[in-house]
């Protein structure tokens, strides 16, 4: 690596990074414009919105890398803060905590099970699958509340745990910086230390070639769509801890983000290769854009047609970046 | 066709026939219910009511055949009904606005087949970025509220009766069937279709011209979703930014009940016809039996579902067979 920085070397990172460095410019843009931008407030707003979105990428990450992908994640959220929060009262918030997660994590086997039994290996038809599954999951949410939100300030017993992770503050951080941060380092040590790591990227990279040399890839597969839903139902409680309701219609939009966060991160959607790192910094940049886009006073339904542009640039562009590679 | 497979043994019905056994056996059950579901009336409308997905279904089809998928139409046809609209409210002649509506969808068409097949990307994550591109387009078009035609001509393409019985809508929907079965089964284009999806390396090196070929089938599949948007706007006399939501899904999963199958080169237009009618017969009985609307979504969520994992489970079985 030339540690030099010439003007050949910023060319080639640009078109390596075209997007993040849109965002960064956009980001510049946005600091001169809107002085509001840079202030405390606004960036512990941006650290608000971090919360649920990057649970659930950080999932979705080992989805991806694992050459599967999940939709249902949308449907799952919605489903875990209903039953979550209209739980509390009946067993208590610490029950109602752990049954939400548990919810996720059978969400998740299920999706597994479905996919390794019905043999829709291919990304295309694992898609098709958790769509449909994200359809049901959300059924069961709207029929489980019928299709009322559920208020968490209803609840007559204590909720304290909800709003120390909905508005709480450990030290200086916020209580939901600290799970996200927990839950990062656990994933990151599974993915960098462990022989799982290992075998999510061999699966992801060449799944036939896997199995031949011995990697467990059916139980790979059952880990990552165990780990998607955990994390999607984490990112549910701390979503709705935050906006203190849970409606069964909340998950919705987010398994698009989730991928775009992890495409835009770097990590390639023909699976393989990746880290939660790079998603971290993949979900910074979306919320940083939202959030220099709303400054400036772009509408929400150009940001969602942003969304989807780029997702199909960065898609793109990763893609020529292979084949160039290749060659 | 139903007649000479019923002497063949009950397994081959199944596994050839499933969708038009279903349709049979929900008219029957109808049968024991006190419902106006056998009424001229109820069945004219389930085909009308269902001819603006049976478009779009048509060209989903086409790409299907040819290997890939487009899980844009949602977001084309809502589009495209929206851009009629403003068209027309704006002064322009109700033909020439029809014709750019669909002149919208082929160029979508064309995008998604630019990026996915001379690009090769993987065509299920771009139209489902395509997808979600174009609601935003139609929610800042309209700001995410309904807009009416401020000409009442325009209610009448889809609605208008001929001969005082058959509306325009199903007319359109029949000749858009007729080309669809006419283009897959006997023209050139449609058997290299087959071709391509069945296996597009054996295809490229028999000679097929892969590249353009694969991507007509994205333009058609725009063209139908786009026609279907302006039938569907001219029919509610309305456009709304949500109508697509889920269309992709439900058209999937329906063309797939007719025996579509999304590894490409196996299926047919007329398939996709009984298939998309199936589901619409389903949640009419549904309606008509009074159950409950979020209990009718798990149902058709898990109908999907189950529809989906057997077309995965039967490939893996013929996989593992071999």
């Amino acid at each position: 690596m030339d540690k030099k920085i010439t003007t050949q070397s910023i060319i080639t990172f640009t078109k390596n990074n075209l997007i993040i460095v849109g965002i960064f410019i956009l980001a510049i843009i946005t600091s001169f414009v809107e002085p509001n931008f840079l202030t405390v407030g606004n960036l512990q707003n941006v650290m608000r919105q971090f919360g649920p979105l990057i649970m659930v990428s950080l999932g979705m990450t080992f989805i991806i890398m694992g050459g599967m992908i999940d939709l249902s994640v949308g449907g799952i959220i919605s489903l875990v803060a209903v039953v979550t929060i209209s739980l509390i009262d009946p067993i208590g918030q610490a029950a109602a905590l752990m049954v939400g997660v548990t919810i996720g994590l059978i969400c998740g086997l299920l999706n597994s099970f479905l996919i390794l039994k019905g043999g829709a290996l291919k990304q295309a038809e694992a898609l098709f699958l958790t769509y449909g599954m994200s359809v049901v999951f959300t059924a069961v949410a709207l029929i489980y509340t019928g299709a009322a939100p559920v208020f968490m300030s209803y609840s007559k017993t204590d909720f304290s745990i909800f709003t120390a992770i909905g508005e709480g503050f450990i030290g200086p951080a916020s209580t939901s910086f600290i799970i996200f941060l927990v839950c990062l380092l656990i994933l990151y040590i599974i993915e960098s230390r462990t022989h799982i790591g290992r075998s999510i990227c061999l699966t992801g990279g060449n799944m036939i070639a896997a199995r031949l040399a011995g990697i467990p890839t059916e139980k790979t597969i059952i880990f990552i769509y165990a780990v998607s839903g955990v994390m999607a139902a984490i990112g549910a409680v701390v979503l709705a801890s935050r906006v203190t309701i849970a409606s069964p219609l909340m998950g919705k939009g987010y398994e698009t983000q989730a991928i775009l966060a992890v495409v835009v991160g770097g990590t390639a959607l023909t699976g393989g290769k990746g880290s939660v790192l790079r998603t971290v910094i993949g979900t910074l940049l979306i919320i940083l854009m939202s959030n220099c886009l709303n400054l400036l006073g772009v509408t929400t339904y150009i940001q969602y047609m942003l969304r989807g542009a780029i997702l199909i640039l960065a898609i793109w562009l990763d893609n020529r970046k292979q084949y160039s590679e290749g060659n | 066709m139903m007649n000479t497979k019923i002497t063949e043994p009950i397994t081959r019905i199944l596994s050839a026939q499933k969708a038009p056994l279903a349709m049979l056996l929900i008219f029957i059950t109808m049968l024991f219910f006190k419902t106006p579901f056998y009424t001229s009336y109820n069945l004219i409308d389930l085909v009308n009511s269902n001819s603006t997905l049976l478009i779009v279904a048509m060209g989903f089809t086409v790409v299907l055949v040819a290997g890939g998928v487009d899980l844009s139409v949602g977001g084309v046809m809502t589009v495209s009904g929206i851009i009629a609209i403003e068209l027309i409210n704006s002064g322009i002649a109700i033909p020439i606005a029809v014709l750019i509506s669909i002149l919208f969808g082929a160029v979508i068409g064309m995008i998604n087949g630019y990026l996915t097949v001379y690009q090769k990307t993987e065509p299920f994550i771009i139209t489902l970025g395509m997808g979600v591109l174009l609601t935003g387009v139609a929610q800042q078009l309209t700001t995410a509220r309904p807009v009416a035609c401020d000409n009442p001509d325009f209610q009448n393409l889809a609605n208008y009766k001929l001969f005082g019985l058959v509306p325009v809508l199903v007319l359109v929907m029949i000749v858009t069937v007729i080309v669809i079965v006419w283009i897959l089964r006997s023209t050139s284009f449609g058997r290299n279709c087959y071709a391509i999806g069945g296996d597009y390396e054996v295809a490229k090196y028999s000679g097929i011209n892969v590249l353009p070929t694969k991507t007509l089938a994205f333009v058609i599949s725009g063209v139908t979703a786009a026609l279907a948007g302006v039938m569907l706007s001219s029919w509610v006399n309305s456009g709304n930014s949500i109508y697509g939501d889920t269309t992709a899904l439900y058209i999937a999963s329906a063309v797939v009940v007719g025996g579509t199958s999304f590894a490409g080169g196996i299926g047919g237009a007329f398939k996709s016809l009984l298939g998309v009618m199936f589901i619409g017969l389903l949640s009419n009985a549904f309606n008509m039996l009074n159950i409950d609307s979020y209990i009718q979504q798990l149902l058709v969520g898990l109908f999907i579902v189950g529809i989906i994992w057997l077309d995965c489970y039967g490939r893996k079985v013929k996989r593992e067979s071999v």
